[in-house]
């Protein structure tokens, strides 16, 4: 096991590996701190350019996007009140109130130092339970795999706050999307229409392009103006006091980076829910007389939620990685790039894949360190990218996102689907469908088929199987549990009288 | 604006456009054979009921309001009623634009399509002075250029108009 730490380690500490990590983390500062682009669409632009590259640095670029993401969000969270990334919302409730009393440099110095303790932190975490999890993932086989793509599905769709039905929708759209193509079991194509281009099924990288970079692109020019208008807000004031105070407040840093790495284990569940929750379990902790400060400039409300955002990324990657199912949005995509150089995620990524595993570990951890000191370097200059002008903006973002479609496997048809997904993507945004259910389904979709099909010869075409073994049962129950609650809470508040449903005809 | 169950029709929309979309899904879906077809047509089916229950829970009836309530509560229009809307023209022109862009990439190709879109959507839509329009849409043809043919060594599409395939 020490030795494939160490192997990780020799592979990234490399020229060309640490100059790509390094691309990768200023890039992923850059998107960071672009609201509405982020994590996701960084990786999507980024994915085709991989293509020339070895495995192991790509996963360096990627790992590097990855760590430097969240240092980038915080910056715009605290200065401009305009998150960068959904996460770091929670990181805007107090830091921007301290931005506002002078104090942002303090703020965006906690929010650096809890960033990379947290990262730290996910890490140790992450290697610490990557052994178990081969274990435990060899037990599972296609009845397993097959409820388990399901049960990932229904648990984006569950945490898509307020949108159940939207996102079981949006799920069954995006399977709907996944079986066009040649399908292995019946040996023909599928709802091609007769374009030979849908007969490899629906490209996953150029979909996802369309559905985040092109799709925000869309939207920010509906919007128009700059990213953020508030020009005057960007003023900046010393950072090292911020540096210390993470350490003085260590209690808050280790439960915020124990909260990230738990609920980013959990696929789907993604940064909103650890930062918040994080957040709201520093606030229950602080003493009766301390709770008043919170969300009017407390510093221990920068550094909860920036140290779950960090270590929820490392602990992503055990889904993604263990069980082919994306943690999130980001992950779906990093998921892509992993299948382009050959690497499937699901068990046997963990005993094929080792050494490129503890890389991109070691490569993201490097990342989300280097990342906050670079952020405090840079903080000046980036916090001027938010006013960039949508007029300017867009149409580069537009030409990277298009030429990288193209360039994926020079196809040309690749930009038309792209550009087919940009607007699905903005209809989605518009008509409020999330679009993270749809990237998982077009993800799994395929294999979640196969796993099927593979069930049912088991089987002999039983559905019993699925009742029969002790894992299916436990998803199964998990997957009925996590629809019915939100529907029972509902009902239940209703019933109580603490949530009067609105009647017929009122306003 | 006309209102069936007291919800305004344009708000049928999107769930109506998915309904049709599943129900001739569903109808190739049973061109298949029974393998090729039984998880596509399930899936399928599964989605017909979601888009009724959405489509229900947009009325405002007893049962839409309780549907909305229960499964949907940030979809409840009581909510999203401040949500900051844009004219639809607006909305139109952004998506041509990214469509038209499409387009002149697949007719005359890259090294054309890209100085041609910056500048037009700088000089043309946003109103920018015509030299940083060209300085700009020079920048990114040369970015794209360097990153793709040079650095990546691959070839950049000519356009179908100029010999692409």
């Amino acid at each position: 096991m020490l030795q494939m730490w160490l192997n990780g380690i020799e592979g990234l500490l490399q020229l060309r590996e640490l100059a790509f990590l390094g691309l990768g983390m200023f890039i992923g500062l850059f998107f960071g701190a672009i609201p509405g682009l982020g994590g996701a669409a960084a990786l999507a632009l980024l994915m085709p350019l991989t293509y020339g590259l070895e495995p192991f640095t790509a996963l360096a670029l990627s790992g590097g996007v990855m760590g430097g993401v969240p240092m980038g969000g915080s910056i715009t969270a605290i200065l401009l009140n305009t998150p960068g990334s959904a996460p770091n919302a929670a990181t805007a409730i107090d830091g921007y109130p301290m931005a506002q009393q002078g104090r942002a440099g303090l703020a965006i110095g906690a929010a650096a130092s809890a960033n990379a303790t947290g990262g730290i932190i996910g890490t140790v975490s992450v290697l610490a339970i990557l052994p178990i999890a081969k274990d435990i993932v060899l037990l599972f086989g296609p009845p397993e795999f097959f409820l388990l793509a399901l049960l990932g599905l229904v648990i984006v769709s569950t945490t898509s706050r307020g949108k159940l039905l939207r996102g079981l929708i949006t799920g069954a759209f995006g399977l709907m999307v996944a079986f066009i193509g040649y399908n292995d079991v019946s040996g023909g194509e599928r709802f091609t229409y007769g374009i030979e281009y849908l007969w490899d099924g629906v490209h996953l990288v150029p979909a996802l392009i369309g559905l985040f970079a092109v799709a925000e692109m869309i939207n920010l020019s509906v919007k128009g103006g700059s990213v953020s208008n508030n020009a005057a807000s960007v003023k900046i004031t010393s950072m090292t006091g911020g540096l210390l105070q993470t350490f003085r407040h260590w209690p808050t840093v280790i439960r915020g980076s124990l909260i990230g790495t738990i609920v980013g284990a959990v696929p789907g569940v993604g940064g909103v829910v650890a930062s918040f929750l994080s957040y709201s379990m520093t606030v229950q902790a602080a003493k009766e007389s301390e709770r008043d400060t919170f969300g009017k400039g407390n510093i221990k409300g920068v550094i909860a939620p920036e140290a779950a955002i960090n270590a929820k990324d490392c602990s992503a990657l055990i889904p993604t990685l263990a069980f082919g199912i994306p943690g999130g949005v980001e992950m779906a995509v990093f998921m892509g790039i992993l299948i382009v150089h050959g690497m499937q995620p699901g068990p046997l990524m963990l005993v094929d894949h080792q050494v490129e595993i503890y890389g991109l570990i070691w490569a993201l951890t490097a990342s989300c360190v280097l990342a906050s000191l670079v952020g405090l370097l840079l903080v000046r200059p980036l916090s001027r990218v938010t006013l960039l002008d949508s007029q300017i903006l867009v149409p580069i973002v537009l030409c990277v996102a298009f030429a990288g479609s193209y360039a994926i496997d020079m196809t040309i048809e690749n930009v038309v689907l792209t550009a087919v997904f940009g607007v699905i993507g903005y209809l989605m945004i518009r008509f409020d469908y999330p679009r993270l259910t749809i990237v998982i389904a077009l993800v799994l979709g395929a294999s979640a088929e196969r796993n099927f099909h593979q069930s049912m010869l088991m089987s002999d075409g039983k559905w019993s199987i699925y009742l029969n073994r002790p894992i299916c049962l436990v998803l199964l129950a998990g997957m009925i549990a996590l629809l019915l609650l939100p529907v029972a809470r509902a009902v239940s508040q209703q019933f109580a009288g603490r949530k009067a449903l609105p009647q017929r005809g009122s306003a | 604006m006309k209102r069936v169950f007291g919800t305004p029709v344009t708000d049928y929309m999107p769930a109506l456009g998915l309904f049709a979309i599943t129900i001739a899904y569903l109808a190739t879906a049973y061109h298949y054979s029974p393998d090729a077809r039984a998880v596509p047509a399930g899936v399928a089916w599964v989605m017909l009921v979601l888009v009724s229950f959405d489509l229900i829970s947009r009325t405002r009836t007893n049962i839409g309001l309780a549907l909305m309530h229960w499964l949907n509560p940030a979809g409840d229009p009581d909510q999203t009623k401040d949500q900051k809307r844009y004219p639809a023209l607006k909305q139109l022109s952004a998506v041509i634009w990214v469509a038209g862009f499409a387009a002149a990439l697949v007719l005359i190709g890259i090294l054309y399509a890209v100085p041609l879109y910056v500048f037009s959507s700088l000089y043309f839509r946003g109103r920018r002075p015509l030299l940083l329009a060209i300085g700009m849409s020079a920048t990114a043809t040369a970015m794209i250029w360097l990153l793709f043919a040079v650095v990546l060594r691959l070839e950049l599409y000519p356009g179908m108009l100029f010999g692409g395939a």
